[in-house]
C-alpha cells in the first residue's frame, strides 16, 4: 500500500529526499531508474551479491565471480535506501568458466550497516563434481596431524602453490562474509591476498583454518589488514569470524555464522520482482 | 617461488668482452676459424639440457661454449669447429633437439674485423634472451633499456627527463625515426609501483616496437610520421618499494612534512581538479594528493617534458587493475569537449583489444566508469590540448589483482598492444 502510494510520488519524493539521503560520500545523486551496464555501481553491487552468494554456498570449489552485468536499475525507497535490481553473468573463480547467470537484489539500507541480497543463479558446473572436490581438500585437511601453513598465497609473481590452492579457496569463501559485511554502495572489496594461514587441528568434524588476509578497497585504494577465523564442514554454513585494521588505524569486527538474513528470508517483503 | 632465471646483462656484457678477447688473441695467435659455426640450441626440456652436457663432455670434439647449458629455456650457444659440425647437427636433430646457426662463418666475422658485430651479436643475444613472460627488478629493466637501444641505435634513444624523490633517474624511451619534434605519442606504465602488469608490459611493447618497425605496415607508417614516448617505469622509488619491502606500494616515496606517513599519490598529484573531491589530503592515504600540484618529481618532470616537447598529440597512462578503458574527465561529471569522438575511439580500441583473448574491458569517462579521481594525469594532458588522452586498467577483474601471476604477461601485453594500436592509428590519421 505504501509502497504504491511512493510509487506515484516516487519522481517527486526524490527531488525532496535525494539531498537529504545521500550527504556523504562522492558520488552526486542519481535519478531512480535504468542504469548503464558499464556504471561501475552495477559492477559494485553485482560483486556484493556475489560475495553474499560465494559466503552463503560455503564451497570452495565452487566461488563464482563476477562475468557481466548484463542489465542494472536501481530504485530508490525513501527513508530506506537504494535497491539495485541485477542480472549477470558469473564465472568459476579459478578456471574463469562461464557457470551461469544470476538474478539478484542489492538494497543498500541507510541504517543497517550492511546491504540485504537476494540472489538466484543458475550453475553450469557439475555439483557432484564440487561436492566431492570440498570433500577431499576437507578429508585431507582433517587427516592431518601436523596444522598447514603457508604465506603470501599468491606470491608477489602471483604463483599459488597447488598444495595451498584449497585453502585459499576457503579464505576466499571466508573474506566473502567480511566483504559483504562492509560494503557500501560506495565502498567495495577485493581479495588481495593471503599473507598468512594456519590450521587448527579439531576434534570435532570441522576444519579450522586462522587467516591474515589483505583486502583492497575500491576508491579508496587503500589495502585493509584483516584476521579472519574460518571453520568449514562441507554442507554447512561457513563459521566466520573477522578483526580488521586499515593503515588508518579504523578497527572493526564481526561474526557471520550462515543465519543472516538474505536470499531466502529477506528483511523487506518485496512481492514485486520487476526488472 | 623465485623469479624464472634471466641473465644478468652485466654479466653477459663482461663475458662478451671475453669471449670477445678471447677472440682476438685466437687470430693474434693465428689460431683460424675457418668453417666454424656458433649453434643456438633450444633445450625445452631437463632431458634435453642433459644430452646437451653429454657433448660438452666429449673433449675431442673441441667445443667452445660461449654460453653454456643452464636451465631449461635459456638458449645455449657453442662455437663447433669445422671437424665436428657434422656430428654435432646429426646428434642434435636425432636427439630432437632444436638448434639455429647463429653464425654461420665465424671467419669470416673475424676476417672482416667486425668487432663491433660480434659484439652486438653477443649482446643482442640478451635481449632474445630477456625472460618478458617474468617480472623484473628495476635494474634489470633498466639494463633491458640500454640494450634496446644499443642494439637499435637508429630507432630508440633513452632520455632522463629527471630524477625521483630518492634520486633515482627518470628515463624515456624515444622510438623515432627522424624529422623534428614531430608530433608524438606518449606510454607510460607503472605510475603506480604495485600494478606490476603495467611495467612488465611497457617492456614486452618497447621490443614489440622495434621487431615491428619494417615489418607490420601499419607501426612502420605510425614511427614514419610520429615518434613514440614510452616511460616504462614511472615511479622508480615505488618500485624498487614493491621488490624489497612491501609488494602493495602505490605512491612515490616522498617524506611528508610533519607526518610519518610517506608518499604521494602521483595520479592525484596533476595540476587540474587539485584540492577537490576525489583525492585525500591525508598523507597516510593511497590517494593522498600530495601539498601542491606537481609536488612530486616524478609527475614534474612529464609536467615539463610535455610542455618543452609541445607536440604531443597522444597520451596514454596505463594502470591495472578491473580492466577498463577511460577518457577524462576524472574530476568532474562534466563531459569533456570531445566526449563523443573519445568514445568511439575508446569503444575501437576495447573491441580489438578484446578480438586476441576475448577479455572484456569496460570504457567510458573516468568518472562514470570507475570513480571520481582528481587531480589525474589524463585530465591535466588533455586540459594542456592533448585530445587523445587515455588511461588503461588492465588485467585481471579481481581475482589476483595487483598480483597477476607472469604467465599473463605475455597475452595481457599483446592483447593491450592491439588497444594501443588503435588509438595510435587514430592518432596518425587525425592530425590536429
Amino acid at each position: 500500500m505504501q509502497r504504491r502510494s511512493a510509487a506515484r510520488l516516487g519522481p517527486l519524493l526524490l527531488l525532496f529526499l535525494l539531498p537529504l539521503a545521500w550527504g556523504e560520500g562522492p558520488e552526486p545523486p542519481r535519478a531512480a531508474g535504468e542504469l548503464q551496464v558499464s556504471n561501475r555501481l552495477a559492477g559494485q553491487a553485482a560483486r556484493v551479491a556475489l560475495h553474499y552468494l560465494n559466503y552463503r554456498l560455503g564451497s570452495p570449489s565452487a566461488l563464482r565471480a563476477l562475468g557481466q552485468v548484463r542489465k542494472a536499475t536501481v530504485k530508490t525507497i525513501p527513508e530506506i535506501g537504494h535497491k539495485y535490481y541485477l542480472q549477470f553473468t558469473t564465472e568459476d573463480y579459478k578456471s574463469s568458466q562461464n557457470v551461469g547467470t544470476c538474478l539478484a537484489t542489492v538494497f543498500y539500507l541507510k541504517r543497517k550497516p550492511r546491504p540485504a541480497v537476494n540472489i538466484n543463479c543458475t550453475y553450469t558446473k557439475d555439483q557432484k563434481q564440487t561436492r566431492e572436490d570440498d570433500y577431499s581438500f576437507y578429508k585431507k585437511m582433517r587427516q592431518q596431524t601436523k596444522p598447514i601453513t603457508g604465506n603470501d598465497i599468491p606470491d608477489s609473481y602471483g604463483n599459488i602453490e597447488p598444495a595451498l590452492e584449497p585453502a585459499w579457496a576457503l579464505a576466499v569463501a571466508g573474506s566473502s562474509y567480511l566483504m559483504w559485511e562492509k560494503s557500501t554502495e560506495n565502498l567495495g572489496y577485493f581479495m588481495a591476498q593471503v599473507k598468512n594461514v594456519k590450521q587448527w587441528i579439531t576434534k570435532d568434524d570441522s576444519i579450522d583454518f586462522d587467516y591474515s588476509v589483505v583486502l583492497h578497497e575500491i576508491p579508496t585504494q587503500e589495502m585493509i589488514s584483516c584476521h579472519l577465523r574460518v571453520i568449514w564442514t562441507p554442507g554447512h554454513p561457513l563459521k566466520v569470524k573477522y578483526f580488521c585494521l586499515s593503515e588508518n588505524q579504523r578497527s572493526e569486527f564481526g561474526e557471520g555464522s550462515g543465519s543472516e538474513s538474505g536470499s531466502t528470508n529477506g528483511i523487506f517483503n518485496e512481492e514485486e520482482a520487476n526488472f | 617461488m623465485p623469479p624464472s632465471p634471466s641473465v644478468h646483462p652485466a654479466q653477459l656484457k663482461m663475458k662478451g668482452l671475453l669471449v670477445f678477447a678471447a677472440l682476438l688473441a685466437a687470430a693474434f695467435s693465428r689460431e683460424t676459424f675457418v668453417g666454424n659455426q656458433v649453434l643456438r640450441i633450444f633445450v625445452a626440456d631437463e632431458a634435453s639440457v642433459e644430452k646437451v652436457k653429454e657433448l660438452e663432455e666429449l673433449q675431442e670434439l673441441q667445443l667452445d661454449f660461449w654460453r653454456g647449458p643452464g636451465g631449461q629455456d635459456v638458449p645455449i650457444d657453442v662455437r663447433v669447429p669445422f671437424a665436428s659440425l657434422q656430428g654435432v647437427k646429426i646428434f642434435l636433430e636425432s636427439s630432437g633437439i632444436r638448434y639455429s646457426i647463429l653464425i654461420d662463418d665465424l671467419q669470416a666475422l673475424v676476417d672482416e674485423e667486425q668487432t663491433q658485430m660480434i659484439y652486438h651479436h653477443i649482446m643482442s643475444r640478451s635481449l632474445q634472451t630477456f625472460n618478458y613472460a617474468s617480472y623484473h627488478t628495476l635494474d634489470e629493466i633498466y639494463n633491458f633499456m640500454d640494450l634496446l637501444v644499443t642494439a637499435n641505435p637508429n630507432l630508440v634513444s633513452k632520455i632522463q627527463i629527471g630524477n625521483s624523490y630518492e634520486g633515482r633517474p627518470l628515463y624515456v624511451l624515444k622510438f623515432s625515426t627522424g624529422g623534428t619534434k614531430r608530433p608524438a605519442i606518449w606510454i607510460d606504465t607503472g605510475i603506480h609501483s604495485r600494478e606490476w602488469i603495467t611495467q612488465a608490459s611497457g617492456v614486452w611493447f618497447a621490443k614489440k616496437i622495434v621487431d615491428s618497425y619494417g615489418k607490420d605496415p601499419s607501426l612502420t607508417s605510425i614511427l614514419d610520421n610520429l615518434d613514440i614516448f614510452l616511460e616504462i617505469v614511472t615511479n622508480p622509488d615505488g618500485f624498487a618499494f614493491t621488490h624489497t619491502t612491501n609488494r602493495m606500494w602505490r605512491k612515490t616515496r616522498s617524506i611528508n612534512s610533519g607526518s610519518a606517513c610517506i608518499g604521494v599519490d602521483p595520479n592525484r598529484n596533476w595540476a587540474v581538479g587539485f584540492g577537490g573531491a576525489g583525492a585525500s589530503s591525508n598523507p597516510c592515504s593511497e590517494t593522498y594528493r600530495g601539498p601542491y600540484a606537481n609536488s612530486e618529481s616524478e609527475v614534474k618532470a612529464i609536467v615539463d617534458f610535455v610542455k618543452s616537447h609541445g607536440n604531443i598529440k597522444a597520451f596514454i597512462s596505463i594502470h591495472s587493475y578491473t580492466q577498463l578503458l577511460m577518457y577524462p574527465y576524472g574530476y568532474t561529471r562534466t563531459r569533456a569537449n570531445d566526449y563523443q569522438e573519445l568514445d568511439n575511439i575508446a569503444k575501437a580500441a576495447v573491441t580489438a583489444l578484446s578480438s586476441l583473448y576475448g577479455t572484456q574491458y569496460r570504457y567510458g569517462s573516468i568518472i562514470t566508469t570507475i570513480y571520481q579521481a582528481s587531480g589525474g594525469t589524463i585530465d591535466w594532458t588533455y586540459n594542456q590540448g592533448i585530445k587523445y588522452s587515455f588511461t588503461f586498467e588492465l588485467r585481471d577483474t579481481g581475482r589476483y589483482g595487483f598480483l597477476l601471476p607472469a604467465n599473463q604477461i605475455i597475452p595481457t601485453a599483446e592483447e593491450t598492444w592491439l588497444g594501443l594500436m588503435t588509438i595510435m592509428e587514430y592518432t596518425r590519421d587525425h592530425p590536429y
